[in-house]
């Protein structure tokens, strides 16, 4: 279709009599509008029909009462009345909301406090830095479900598993530790596994930050007095902020809707100690009773919080351009 | 004097700390390695940190006795066709945004930002209506088709961000000497958006290999199966072979980590332009 209207643009000079209409479309359409939306259809397609519709359809799946492969029933606000009153469903929704926000902020300080400490030892000049380097963001490269499965193998609760093999060794206690049995735990060890996965993410934005600031700045500083504290405090920080803020935003996303660790390592448990809401939601939705329409409002309810996230960082990522 | 004790401190603090990260990033590294290639004795009942006895048991039977391999397999195809169709998607998506000009330009950048943020994982329920609609349930092409929706903004958000650094000169003396909006692009941008089109190759490849959910919500039976979701497969009800899925773990982590050290230098200024910008 697209194409053809292309194709009479180009003979536009031969075919007077149209014209008008080509140039008008033109006028209110942009120069080059039909080749445009042309090069745009795929993409279009994936953000409409991949994304946008599914969003839609979350809307109006999380007003009825659905299992999967049967027809959906309007029940109104039903599901979202269960969810914040209902006599089961409301206490673990509630709980997981505690949860995923713990778990997001301890995982967010602990990437923070490691992701910068990690680019400043690696912005400094030494020998094997190139070496180092690589081997510190390995982790990145490594599928979070493996990460997990490490992990929940490393915590074992017997005494062949490695962390307590450690501890026993080291004397620090008598006791096996039951890393992910135990309620108080459970969700640090998520955590730690978490961390060990996407520190390397805040270190490479640090440290690409980090390099954008002009030595020059550290020199007068250093002329000036400034102690290392000093030049950290008022040339470094300053000159990440944006880098900061930008870092923390994306890791908050990806943090609080991730799913693989919490699935592999305790699937939710004990007792809903490590309950996110995505875990809830594909539990409630797709695991267990599979009420579609549920899941899609326990996930929905946290909607509004990302919107928030992805408005700031869209107008601070878009901030460059016209 | 003081001097060079607080260069000696600074030292001693500074190597501390790449020790610190060292040993964090290699012991669990190590325990995947040391468990693949631990006879089971080893590992169960005379646990030891280092083995005092090694047998390739373990990859030998991931790899004749599970459909490891063929979840290889799959994985690769599934990861094949979406880093390609999002280069190709991404590309002239972005093409469209940087140098054309038409009505709802800076709408669809937007959007393009605003998909890449929004995460899956709140989507896969209405992801599943969509497949199961389609009828691509337990499909791969299903996987080929939901990966598009994490691929294709990524792609075209990092080729935004490189068109708009090569100048217009280039292309406008192509374009007055007769070359179509197509060859130009062809021509002229994509030769010049190589080492961009390569880290877009880079993330995708990664994001999609590693990808587990859309495949567990998805996929159920062995011969649609991707290798994350195959991995959890070798559980057998709540009993955890730790030699072979760590086997498995290892062989399934060598793609995306191989790719990674031969690219590294790309990744770095990747991510740097992919979402830091300015």
């Amino acid at each position: 279709m697209a194409v053809r209207v292309r194709g009479s643009l180009a003979r536009a000079k031969e075919v007077p009599r149209r014209r008008p209409t080509i140039i008008g479309l033109r006028r209110v359409l942009g120069r080059d509008w039909a080749t445009a939306w042309l090069f745009l259809a795929p993409c279009l397609v994936v953000l409409v029909g991949l994304i946008a519709y599914p969003f839609v359809s979350a809307i109006l799946l999380s007003f009825q009462a659905k299992l999967v492969g049967s027809p959906g029933v309007w029940v109104g606000f039903q599901n979202y009345q269960e969810l914040f009153t209902g006599r089961d469903l409301s206490s673990q929704f509630w709980q997981s909301v505690r949860v995923t926000a713990f778990f997001t902020l301890a995982a967010d300080i602990c990437k923070l406090v490691l992701g910068m400490a990690m680019a400043l030892l690696l912005n400094e000049q030494f020998r094997g830095r190139t070496f180092l380097r690589a081997l510190f963001f390995l982790p990145w490269a490594v599928p979070s479900l493996i990460v997990g499965l490490t992990w929940k193998w490393m915590y074992d609760g017997s005494a062949v598993g490695l962390l307590n093999m450690l501890v026993l060794r080291l004397g620090l206690t008598h006791d096996l530790i039951q890393w992910l049995a135990s309620y108080d735990l459970a969700l640090w060890a998520v955590v730690v596994a978490v961390v060990w996965a996407s520190t390397p993410f805040w270190a490479m934005m640090f440290l690409a930050g980090l390099q954008a600031i002009p030595g020059e700045l550290y020199e007068a500083a250093e002329i000036d007095g400034a102690d290392v504290f000093g030049r950290f405090r008022h040339i470094t920080l300053p000159g990440l902020a944006n880098v900061m803020i930008i870092t923390a935003l994306l890791s908050t996303i990806w943090t609080a809707t991730s799913i693989n660790f919490v699935y592999v390592l305790t699937n939710g448990g004990p007792a809903g100690a490590t309950m996110t809401f995505p875990m809830l939601a594909y539990q409630v939705g797709v695991a267990g009773a599979q009420r579609l329409g549920m899941g899609a409002a326990i996930s929905l309810v946290f909607f509004p919080f990302f919107l928030v996230l992805i408005y700031i960082l869209t107008r601070r990522m878009l901030a460059g351009e016209r | 004097m003081s001097r060079s004790r607080a260069r000696l401190v600074r030292r001693l603090v500074h190597t501390a700390g790449l020790l610190f990260f060292g040993v964090w990033t290699i012991l669990p590294l190590y325990w995947i390695v040391v468990t693949s290639i631990k006879p089971n004795l080893l590992i169960y009942r005379e646990a030891s940190f280092f083995p005092s006895q090694v047998t390739g048991d373990h990859f030998a039977f991931v790899l004749t006795r599970t459909p490891f391999l063929h979840y290889i397999q799959n994985s690769v195809a599934v990861t094949l066709v979406t880093t390609a169709l999002a280069m190709i998607i991404g590309t002239l998506a972005a093409y469209a945004i940087v140098r054309l000009s038409f009505v709802g330009r800076p709408w669809v950048a937007r959007a393009v930002v605003v998909t890449y943020l929004v995460p899956g994982s709140l989507l896969f329920i209405p992801m599943f209506q969509v497949i199961y609609s389609l009828g691509l349930i337990d499909n791969i092409v299903g996987l080929m088709v939901t990966y598009l929706t994490f691929t294709v903004p990524f792609a075209t958000w990092m080729m935004i961000g490189y068109f708009r650094n090569v100048p217009a000169e280039l292309e406008d003396a192509a374009l007055i000497d007769g070359c179509s909006r197509v060859q130009a692009l062809a021509r002229i941008m994509v030769p010049i958006a190589l080492p961009a089109l390569a880290v877009v190759a880079l993330f995708a490849f990664t994001l999609s290999w590693n990808e587990f959910l859309y495949a567990l919500v998805f996929i159920g039976s062995d011969s649609q199966k991707t290798l994350t979701l195959g991995l959890i497969g070798l559980v057998r009800g709540d009993t955890f072979p730790w030699g072979p899925m760590m086997a498995a773990s290892l062989m399934g982590t060598l793609p995306p980590t191989l790719v990674y050290l031969v690219s590294q230098r790309w990744v770095v200024s990747g991510l740097a332009a992919g979402s830091v910008k300015g």
